[in-house]
């Protein structure tokens, strides 16, 4: 990542020629220029498009020296404060001596470039020390280039949208680079964002698709763990959306742009956005993230499995499977649907109102299934109710003082079955379901029982005390009666 | 049936001069006065130790002193050991009324100046046993390990550790280790059952030795009455009758808040949770407690808690030795000041435990 290279006998030789130049009134006396321009070295024929040099600003301004002097002696000085080609963070130092500085930017060239790109390249990731340790990850010229800078929103500029992914792929795509770095950072970002939609998009020349800077962020970039990322999982939503969201944006595409409102009413996106559950997915855990695309028909069970891996495999072995894709439907999203997944209860499951069988299951034209989803929904009411009774009764026993702790933990257990039968339903086989529900039931009844004799033992010790407390009364009664006679006999022997 | 009685009396007596204690039983006698009423404490105190001793046997028999198993054990024994809740209750709540009756005998035995010679040894030795029944509240306290045991041992060591010089072996030896652990739980179960009964029975002994070798102290008022107006009690059997009804309406009320309060065991300790808000030691404890916590954090040049603890490590100490300075009631002359003491530190104790109570 050099800028230059110095040729030391090239430029001896220029000195010798000194020719004229005939550039602007600046770049006229810029005699550095004049003197590498009859080299036609890379560096001097790049930096006449560079946006840099249309501004006004000479070799000088970031090599130090003197450019109106044709001495190369006393141009390449270090009494004129020639620095040669900036190494390391010498390269960002001499960018920010301008660019962090308003008084250049804002009022010599009216720029509205912001002002804080040192400042928060310095925070980000590539702000860490190199693994020399002397120098940062990344420089300016690391994106932007040297001589031939220019805006990024020109299309040569390596930081325009349809080049970066290319630029940053320079490193990211180095697994040599990278390892020294991150080891267990992917190097195949770019592979996978040419498969993506907007890989392709970008690849046809669209510079308004998503590229690496629409995610990321370009200065501030931090790792995707540090909550305060925009990919950040909690946060991944959020830029998705930044795009995703607006319908003026997306109409030319013809996408909804109602994804993002819809997963904050999900039940995955509850969880992240508002419980900060971060095991809970974003958009990237299901379309991916480099290489984003929406699952297909046959793949929504995959996606879904991926963490539903239970209930994936129960409904791939189920005869569901083949009936889905004989009539090409999407697994899960049939009865979940996609963004707007909401929390699956029992509600979904049977032939009533709200329920999700019933919609291809009818009393008269399938009747087996209808009767099994019935069945089902029957016995998962059941089991509700079960330990809704269980539930009450070891709180009754409890306000009474009595000590419940284990049956307290055996409710666990009735609910861990009613949550397996919600799992069970995608095998939509009645004896699986029914013997996950039957160990329910089984749960329910042994804390019932062990609530109830713990409420009994309650009325129990009142009536034992009762009966202890009328024994000892009538003891004490007894002994205070003998002291009596006692002390009565004793007055009297006196 | 009279026969075999006299027979096995007889027969003991022949071996050990039973005779020899059952005249010195019916010899002994107890003043009969206005303030007899609180010569029942020491029984009390004495009825709720053995209380103590029994229902901690039985307890012993499913307790487990380890971190992993004491909570559970304790919960077994309240839903599974048959009677184990009564047990367990009642020894929590015998724990707590012995402290009590032992705070009124001590007072009572400080307001009749009962502690003057030549019953300084008795004072003491009540004393010591005093600070062995804390000690066993303590120590047992932390033996259910749920999270307000838990975290009021830590607290109380913690007041330990900011002694100078002594705080921090001391605070390391209680705890067993720097923080309260597994260590502690088996180091306090160790001082409950062992070392702290042994030390209390060989104390109590002395002070019943004591007791009764010197017979019940008179106040000052009635040695003063006419040797014939000075009116007394058989104490056997007498004292003994009334002193076994009493003790017969404690059982009772033990009985009774065992029932009707049964002692909770609360959520199992958790030295990764965070304290719960409301930490507060035993209600004995309160009042230093309660004391510490309205010292500002600097006193002159040293840290208010520690200027805290040693106000009452010295008063403790005062207190402990009044017989040995207090001349004027071994002469038999009323001494109103520590009258004045001991209504000081009785309503201090009364009010701070009452604002730490309800704070």
């Amino acid at each position: 990542m050099a800028l230059v290279n110095n040729n030391a006998l090239a430029i001896v030789l220029c000195s010798v020629l000194a020719l004229p130049t005939a550039f602007g009134t600046a770049q006229a006396q810029d005699q550095c220029l004049t003197c590498h321009s009859t080299l036609e070295d890379n560096a001097s024929t790049a930096f006449k498009g560079d946006i840099h040099f249309r501004n006004g600003l000479t070799c000088a301004s970031c090599h130090g020296g003197d450019s109106h002097t044709d001495d190369m002696e006393k141009a390449m000085g270090t009494a004129a404060g020639f620095i040669g080609v900036p190494k390391g963070d010498r390269i960002s130092v001499a960018c920010a001596k301008c660019h962090s500085d308003a008084g250049v930017m804002v009022k010599k060239y009216n720029s509205a470039i912001p002002l804080d790109q040192m400042e928060l390249v310095g925070g980000s990731v590539h702000g860490k020390l190199s693994t020399s340790g002397r120098e940062h990850i990344a420089q300016c010229t690391s994106c932007h280039g040297a001589h031939g800078i220019v805006t990024k929103t020109n299309r040569s500029s390596p930081v325009h949208p349809l080049n970066l992914p290319a630029t940053c792929a320079k490193c990211h795509s180095d697994a040599t680079f990278m390892r020294t770095y991150n080891p267990s950072l992917p190097v195949d970002q770019l592979e996978k964002y040419k498969t993506s939609v907007h890989g392709k998009r970008n690849k046809n020349g669209d510079p308004k698709t998503a590229e690496c800077a629409s995610c990321h962020g370009s200065h501030e970039i931090l790792s995707a763990k540090d909550p305060r990322s925009q990919v950040h999982p909690t946060k991944l939503p959020a830029t998705c959306a930044k795009c995703h969201s607006d319908a003026t944006y997306m109409r030319p595409y013809g996408i909804a742009s109602d994804q993002f409102e819809q997963f904050a009413r999900s039940v995955h996106g509850q969880a992240l956005l508002e419980k900060k559950d971060l095991g809970a997915p974003a958009c990237n855990d299901c379309h991916g993230n480099h290489g984003a695309a929406p699952p297909g028909v046959e793949s929504v069970s995959k996606v879904c499995g991926t963490c539903h891996a239970l209930n994936a495999e129960l409904f791939s072995s189920s005869p569901h499977k083949k009936a889905f894709d004989s009539r090409k439907l999407p697994e899960c999203e049939t009865c979940h649907g996609n963004h707007e997944i909401v929390a699956a209860k029992d509600e979904l499951l049977g032939v009533g109102e709200g329920a999700v069988c019933a919609w291809c299951h009818k009393e008269n034209s399938n009747i087996k299934g209808y009767q099994i989803a019935r069945t089902m929904r029957s016995l998962a009411d059941s089991l509700i109710v079960s330990e809704e009774n269980a539930i009450m009764l070891v709180d009754e026993a409890e306000q009474k003082g009595m000590e419940v702790g284990e049956a307290k933990f055996k409710l666990r257990e009735i609910r861990q079955a009613r949550l397996e039968t919600r799992t069970k339903v995608h095998s939509f086989d009645l004896d699986q379901f029914s013997e996950v529900a039957t160990r329910g039931f089984g749960s329910a009844a042994k804390v019932s029982t062990e609530a109830s004799e713990a409420i009994d033992q309650y009325y129990f010790r009142r009536w034992g005390l009762f009966i202890a407390s009328l024994i000892i009364t009538i003891l004490a009664f007894a002994l205070y009666i003998s002291i009596r006679r006692i002390e009565k006999e004793q007055v009297q022997n006196r | 049936m009279k026969t075999l009685w006299n027979r096995t009396f007889t027969w003991i007596d022949e071996r050990v001069q039973l005779s020899d204690v059952m005249h010195f039983l019916e010899k002994k006698s107890v003043p009969v006065h206005s303030h007899s009423v609180w010569y029942y404490f020491g029984g009390v105190s004495l009825f709720l130790f053995i209380i103590q001793v029994v229902t901690g046997i039985l307890l012993l028999l499913y307790y487990k002193g380890s971190e992993e198993l004491a909570f559970e054990s304790i919960q077994f024994i309240m839903a599974k050991v048959e009677f184990g809740w009564l047990i367990r209750s009642i020894h929590s709540w015998a724990a707590n009324l012995f402290i009590l009756s032992a705070f009124i005998h001590m007072f009572s035995v400080l307001f009749e100046k009962a502690y003057r010679k030549p019953r300084e040894l008795t004072w003491l030795s009540g004393m010591i046993l005093l600070f062995l029944g804390m000690g066993f509240g303590f120590s047992g306290y932390l033996l259910p390990w749920n999270e307000v045991s838990f975290f009021a041992t830590k607290v109380g060591t913690d007041i330990a550790g900011v002694l100078p010089i002594v705080g921090e072996p001391i605070m390391v030896f209680l705890r067993g280790g720097e923080d309260v652990t597994g260590a502690t739980l088996s180091r306090f179960f160790g001082f409950h059952v062992a070392v702290l009964p042994g030390i209390f029975t060989v104390v109590l002994g002395l002070h019943l030795l004591l007791v009764q070798r010197q017979g019940m102290s008179k106040p000052l008022s009635y040695e003063r009455l006419p040797v014939t107006d000075q009116k007394t009690m058989p104490f056997f059997p007498n004292f003994m009758l009334r002193d076994l009804l009493l003790w017969l309406l404690v059982l009772n009320l033990l009985a009774i808040l065992a029932v009707f309060f049964p002692w909770e065991l609360g959520v199992k300790a958790d030295p990764f949770a965070p304290a719960p808000a409301g930490i507060k030691p035993e209600w004995y404890f309160m009042f230093m407690f309660q004391t510490l916590k309205y010292i500002p954090g600097e006193l002159w040049f040293l840290e208010g808690e520690v200027v805290g603890i040693l106000l009452f490590s010295l008063a403790g100490v005062v207190w402990m030795f009044i017989p040995f300075w207090d001349k004027k009631s071994s002469r038999g002359e009323e001494n109103r000041f520590i009258n004045y003491i001991g209504l000081f530190a009785l309503i201090y104790i009364i009010i701070l435990t009452t604002i730490g109570w309800l704070s």
